[in-house]
């Protein structure tokens, strides 16, 4: 049966579609065959899945109309068609037409029995109507006979009669007639699918004896698979060759039968896996088998074929990938007996031609994302696979040096057996001149180095030394001296020749001697030798033009590589692998990077840092981010640069050496410190950061400054000189207001690790504060750090200590009272004399260090400059000065006990604070004396004493500056009252016979001290005289002592003086009472002695003060002239606002005599009312006539309205022009009436329930 | 080719949380980096593959040439890149670490004592 395969692969690539015979019956087909064509291919096919027996609904299936008689179905014998039945016809139409009933029983049914009679052929009868719609008749007969024709040929299963007008509209029958041929379609194909079906079991079963040939199953398999494919049932045929496909690959590798496997064609590199016909069958058939090399390419190219009709490029992709690896392992068996290399070309071509068909074939967006997400992967994976092949040729000849060490390119190749032919290729003999070039390529091929002068073994291209891999495969046949050059140890593996240097280029120096040059074969080959050999040999072994081009140049292969990067890279991105992808940016950044493209390469390098950075994948990240810092220098990207050079430095300290991080830093520095145009900001958080002192926040009062201590972490290896750095502060309270900058002074010097720097705090507002930014300056670097650190370095924090909630550093407490000034004596002081004032200064918890006192003393009282300012410790137990107000703090600071008074010094109006003043309560006492002109004046019964509070009140201005700057200041105004030592009454208390009164002098005490009256005397004015002697009160009673608060009096005698003395300006208009006294009274109490009297020696006269005060004396109504008597008012009394008659009787007593009034008959009158207490209607002041003569009288009544209720002094009648003592009143002194309140008016009445 | 295994614990955020290179391979300076390199890009396909299965343990991965990545997913998405009952056990070791309540979740773990105990059960079960 082998040999009939030339002959099936002909059958099969001759017939491609359905065939359907035409039994031309009556002549019919030239007239119809176009109508026919034109309704091809058939739209909808209902077609059966032959294992499940699903209906399948089959688009498009065209089918070819043959006739019967045609040569190509007449000439087949019956063993061909039995063995390429698939290409038998799978229906059979008989085209009929008949017009007369007779001729269609007689002669068309006869026949038509004849042919349909031994046939299993699948039939059914289209007739042709030739009739013209017009001809009824015509018309008529062909129904006629149609109908007779379908009595007899078609039954109740099975309708086998459709009919056809020519001339009318065929709408149905087409439809009819594709129903029917696809009814044929499918029970032929059943048929012939079970018959099929049935010898492959036969052959299956068969399968491990030794007569089985896989031949025969191959053709019988395929020609199923046919079968399905051209019904357009592609999924069973994919079945059938992936059932194919295992039974092959179980077969072929049966132990006993050792077969060639293929592979030594001259365009066998190219890979055939996607073209079924690139190769005969004949030509691959060995034995009873195929060579497993081009079958299973064979295979996969009919079953991606199939996939691409079902439109499943993805899953051509997934096989694919599969079928190259497993592909590719098979090759690797077979490494020893293939051309060199041809295990790699095939697999670059295979992924190559795979993604080229994949990608024509793919349409985005028409599957589902997962199954699009897949496919991008899979073409990732295959540009990756033919990159990391093409890669390892690229290697072999040399361009090893155009390959960057990345670890993607070291983990791709490092891991990467070496081919394994049996011998490595040999040097050609006329290959010198190339051997040559290679050599000076490599001696030039300087590793690039890196940046910042990073030291770093490049990462291995190559699993084992090349050089001894080539050569112990040559030596194996050659004499075998390698071992001994290379080391001295045989057998040493593959795999631990890492030790040795890569590349051993002493050793070729050695050997590249002109000495020994002649005989290659008999020494070992150098490595560009190697390459050499393997050019030439990989030459021989790639027919691919495009292949060869890239291995051809530097340049060419690099243009190779760059492109199988993009397209892996560009596919990886698509189906989110972004860690492949960006991976391979990274490798194309890289090639950028080597030719001066350096915005590209960084721009890809970015991204690559940013992935490693993003998941801290460190080791990684250090291996890129120097190229992307050298890519950045060179675009002059100072801030990139920087930020660059930061992440190096925040990266985990073991990732460099110190010599490394200092260069990083140094570069910082230097670049900070350049001709940069801009500031540059910069995010230095990784490597600076910053925490607050431990334990709790600093405490401020509002408005002082203060020190903040903050440690701040430095990651760079070396110090670091900041021009400035400043911190701010966020208030936790007011999130939107910025925080406030902090300013460090001057240059700061950051050691490696953990410094301390204190910040200088102005005045903050209240409110608690935490850390907020770190900004500092490096030359034209602006740097900030947001990252808390809690105590601990910067590189080991982790992303956490972000969210961290921060503690505040700083709690500044609301206004609030810090100290308290108050006066200590509230009683008054001696008026005129140096008096002490006390002060208490009262600091509330807050220190007074330092404090400077402003005094400053109001109208009428002065410091008494030359006596020191007492300060002493304040102590509340001294009850009885009264000042309880003041509260000291019990728990201050003890003070030394000597350290607790001194004496201080006012100067410009200033004291300044001791140290033990700052937490305790003191008090100052400060000389004073208030100053006042005014005579002090008694008062009598007759004018009493108008007690004027204001006039003895003197105020003292202070002014309190404390606190850390003096920033705090309290002010307050102390008063103090002073007043004189005594209020004096006097009173005549007794009227002798011989014309000498007693007057009763009353001292009452006003201020909380004993006085001592120690004498008493008066002056007296005119017309008086003393009673006896000197007008002293008998001295023995002195000295009199008056307690605060209690009366003394004192007795005086005294007589008018009847002799006037012409001389008045000599005597006084007043008399002046003189009280010489002491005083003896606490100043924590009130008044005392005064102040200069305390240091004045010891003489007891100068310490006796003298008191002098006015005393008023009226002398008695002499000689009456006039009486004026107030009239008694009305008896319903005076009320508020009710108007009432105030009347006065002037009456003359005698009759005037002298000369000094000049208008005798009349009075000149005046009425003196105090204004609050009385509205007066009339004239108030005016002159009535009262005539000279003795007796007679006048009423003078004025209108007047009581204001105010109460007891009040009436208005007062006086008689200006009459001298005092010639006027006697009535009642004689000052008196009171009743004032009622107002009625109230009813209407304003509101009844109270 | 001898044994060696890199072994690391990626946290949440696909960092890094803990690295070991165990196994009785002799060192390669280069090893460590390339095995960080090839479990990094495993963590493409794990995030892939996790959220397709219930299963913790997914083995074999990826494979890179000779090395075979196999992947141990907990339940809160932590990954042991590494083999199973190796796994199971460093997983035990994991959880008494992430009680511990000093330690913050997804942050580096530093304790020697679980380096110890990971090197002994690598010498245990690999």
């Amino acid at each position: 049966m082998a040999n009939y395969l030339a002959q099936f692969q002909t059958v099969k690539n001759s017939c491609d579609r359905v065939v359907a015979a035409v039994e031309d019956v009556s002549d019919l087909w030239p007239t119809v065959k176009g109508l026919f064509e034109e309704h091809q291919p058939l739209k909808r096919a209902l077609l059966t899945n032959n294992r499940t027996r699903n209906p399948v609904l089959v688009h498009n299936l065209p089918v070819e109309f043959i006739l019967t008689t045609d040569a190509r179905l007449r000439s087949r014998s019956p063993q061909e068609q039995f063995l390429f039945w698939f290409r038998e016809p799978y229906a059979t139409l008989l085209l009929v037409t008949c017009e007369d009933l007779d001729e269609f029983k007689n002669i068309l049914k006869p026949r038509l029995k004849l042919i349909v009679q031994n046939d299993e052929r699948e039939w059914f009868i289209v007739f042709v109507s030739k009739a013209h719609p017009s001809n009824d008749q015509a018309t008529k007969s062909f129904k006629k006979v149609y109908a007779k024709l379908e009595v007899d040929f078609s039954s109740k299963k099975r309708e086998r009669c459709c009919k056809l007008d020519i001339h009318g509209p065929n709408a149905n029958f087409w439809e009819d007639l594709e129903l029917k041929i696809t009814e044929c379609i499918r029970n032929t194909l059943d048929r012939r699918v079970l018959f099929y079906e049935d010898e492959i079991r036969k052959l299956t079963e068969q399968r491990f004896m030794p007569i089985w040939n896989f031949c025969n199953f191959f053709i019988l398999k395929e020609s199923l698979a046919f079968i399905f494919e051209m019904a357009h049932l592609h999924e069973d045929a994919l079945r059938e060759y992936d059932e194919l496909e295992l039974c092959y690959l179980e077969t072929v590798n049966m132990p006993g039968k050792q077969r060639e496997f293929g592979g030594f064609d001259s365009e066998d590199d190219k890979a055939t896996l996607l073209k079924p016909g690139s190769k005969p069958l004949t030509q691959i058939v060995q034995d009873d088998s195929f060579r497993e090399f081009d079958f299973r390419q064979y295979l996969f190219a009919c079953q991606s074929r199939l996939l691409f009709k079902l439109n499943r490029p993805s899953e051509v992709s997934s096989r694919g990938y599969s079928f190259v690896i497993s592909f590719a392992k098979a090759l690797t068996l077979h490494e020893s007996v293939l051309p060199f290399c041809l295990r790699e070309v095939w697999v670059i071509n295979a992924c190559l031609a795979l993604l080229d068909a994949t990608s024509s074939h793919n349409h985005d967006g028409v599957v589902a994302p997962d199954i699009e997400k897949e496919f991008y992967r899979l073409q990732g994976d295959l540009y990756s696979l033919a990159r990391v092949k093409f890669m390892r040729l690229g290697y072999l000849i040399g361009y090893g040096t155009d390959i960057e060490k990345s670890p993607l390119n070291s983990a791709c190749l490092s891991m990467l057996p070496w081919p394994k032919p049996a011998v490595w290729p040999s040097l050609p003999p006329d290959a010198s001149s190339e051997v040559l070039e290679k050599e000076k390529t490599i001696l030039q091929a300087t590793s690039r180095t890196k940046h910042f002068g990073i030291q770093r073994k490049p990462l291995p291209l190559e699993p084992s030394v090349l050089l001894r891999v080539a050569n112990r495969r040559r030596a194996s046949l050659s004499t075998g001296n390698i071992p001994e050059i290379f080391d001295g140890r045989p057998g040493f593996t593959e795999g631990s020749g890492l030790e040795a240097s890569p590349r051993a280029p002493p050793m070729s120096r050695t050997n590249s001697s002109p000495g020994n040059f002649e005989s290659p074969l008999d020494r070992p080959m150098r490595l560009a030798e190697i390459f050499v050999a393997a050019e030439h040999a990989l030459r021989l072994t790639i027919s691919d033009h495009d292949l060869l081009k890239a291995l051809s140049s530097t340049q060419d292969f690099e243009h190779k590589y760059l492109n199988l990067t993009k397209g892996a890279a560009e596919n990886y991105h698509r189906s989110w692998w972004k860690r492949h992808g960006v991976v391979l940016d990274g490798e194309i950044a890289a090639v950028c990077f080597k030719h001066g493209k350096y915005d590209l390469a960084a721009n890809s390098y970015e991204k690559v840092c940013a992935l490693y950075a993003g998941e801290r994948w460190q080791d990684l990240l250090a291996e890129v981010l120097p190229n992307l810092a050298e890519c950045q220098k060179n675009l002059n990207d100072h801030a990139g640069y920087m930020s660059s050079c930061v992440r190096l430095l925040s990266l985990d300290k073991g990732l460099f050496s110190p010599k490394e991080r200092q260069a990083f830093q140094i570069e910082v520095v230097n670049l900070a410190h350049s001709e940069m145009e801009n500031p540059v900001p910069l995010d230095v958080s990784s490597l600076i950061t910053f925490s607050g002192s431990t334990g709790p926040p600093l405490q401020l009062c509002d408005g002082d400054p203060g020190t903040l201590p903050v440690t701040v972490w430095s990651g760079f290896p070396d110090d670091i000189t900041l021009d400035s750095l400043s911190l701010t502060l966020v208030a936790t309270n007011n999130t939107d207001e910025g925080g406030q900058a902090l300013k460090s002074s001057a240059a700061t010097v950051l050691k490696p690790g953990r410094n301390t720097i204190t910040f200088a705090l102005p005045p903050q507002k209240p409110g608690s504060y935490v850390l907020g930014v770190v900004t500092g300056q490096i030359g034209r670097l602006r740097f900030r750090s947001h990252s808390f650190s809690k105590g601990r370095p910067a590189d080991t924090d982790d992303f956490m200590s972000y969210e961290k909630p921060t503690r505040p550093i700083l709690k500044v407490s609301k206004p609030r009272a810090l100290v308290d000034l108050a006066s200590a004596v509230s009683s008054a002081l001696l008026i005129n004399e140096a008096q002490w004032i006390g002060i208490i200064v009262h600091p509330i918890n807050y220190s007074l260090k330092g404090a400077i006192l402003h005094i400053d003393t109001g109208p009428g009282l002065k410091i008494e400059d030359s006596y020191g300012i007492e300060m002493e410790r304040y102590v509340e137990t001294d009850c009885d000065a009264g000042t309880s107000k003041a509260e000291v703090s019990v728990e201050d600071s003890p003070v030394s006990p000597k350290q607790d008074s001194e004496v201080l010094n006012l100067c410009d109006g200033k004291i300044v604070f001791s140290e033990w003043a700052s937490n305790v309560s003191s008090i100052m006492w400060v000389p004073v004396r208030a100053l006042s002109e005014k005579l002090a004046r008694g008062s009598s019964s007759v004018t009493p004493l108008k007690q004027d509070i204001l006039e003895g009140m003197r105020t003292v201005a202070l002014k309190l500056e404390f606190g850390v700057h003096h920033n705090q200041i309290f002010e307050r105004t102390v008063a103090a009252h002073f007043t004189d030592p005594f209020d004096v009454t006097t009173r005549v208390v007794n009227k002798c016979n011989d014309g000498t009164m007693v007057m009763q002098v009353m001292l009452h005490s006003l201020v909380k001290a004993n006085l001592i009256v120690l004498d008493a005397w008066l002056d007296l004015q005119e017309g008086f005289v003393h009673g006896k002697r000197d007008g002293r009160p008998t001295s023995t009673f002195f000295p009199l002592v008056v307690s605060p608060g209690s009366r003394a009096a004192v007795v005086f005698s005294i007589s008018l003086d009847k002799t006037m003395s012409s001389g008045k300006d000599l005597q006084l208009p007043e008399s002046i009472l003189n009280i010489k006294y002491e005083i003896n009274g606490d100043r924590t109490a009130g008044a005392h002695k005064p102040v200069d009297a305390d240091h004045s020696g010891s003489d007891s006269e100068r310490r006796a003060l003298v008191f002098k005060s006015a005393i008023v004396l009226q002398r008695p109504v002499l000689d009456p002239c006039l009486t004026v008597g107030f009239l008694p008012l009305p008896s319903d009394g005076l009320r508020v606002g009710k108007l009432i008659t105030m009347q006065w009787r002037v009456e003359r007593l005698k009759e005037l005599k002298g000369s000094e009034a000049v208008e005798h008959d009349e009075v000149l009158y005046e009425v003196n009312a105090n204004s609050e207490n009385w509205m007066i209607a009339g004239r108030k002041r005016g002159h009535v006539s009262l005539s000279e003569e003795k007796g007679s009288r006048v009423v003078i009544s004025i209108l007047c309205v009581p204001l105010v209720a109460g007891y009040v002094r009436p208005p007062q009648l006086s008689l200006p022009n009459v001298e005092e003592e010639n006027v006697r009143s009535n009642p004689p002194g000052p008196h009171l009436v009743c004032v009622l309140p107002p009625l109230l008016s009813s209407s304003y009445c509101v009844p109270v329930k | 080719m001898a044994n060696t295994a890199c072994f690391i614990i990626v946290g949440r955020n696909d960092i890094p949380i803990y690295e070991a290179e165990v196994g009785s391979a002799p060192k390669r300076e280069d090893a460590a980096q390339l095995h960080q390199f090839i479990l990094h890009a495993a963590l493409d396909v794990v995030q892939d593959l996790a959220w397709t299965t219930s299963a913790m343990f997914l083995k074999s991965v990826d494979r890179f040439n000779d090395l075979v990545v196999s992947v141990y997913v907990t339940a809160g998405h932590i990954l042991f890149n590494g083999i199973k009952s190796f796994f199971q056990e460093v997983h035990e070791l994991y959880i008494k670490v992430l009680l511990n309540p000093l330690y913050l979740p997804g942050s580096r773990i530093t304790s020697s004592h679980f380096d110890t105990k990971v090197r002994a059960l690598a010498r245990k079960y690999l």
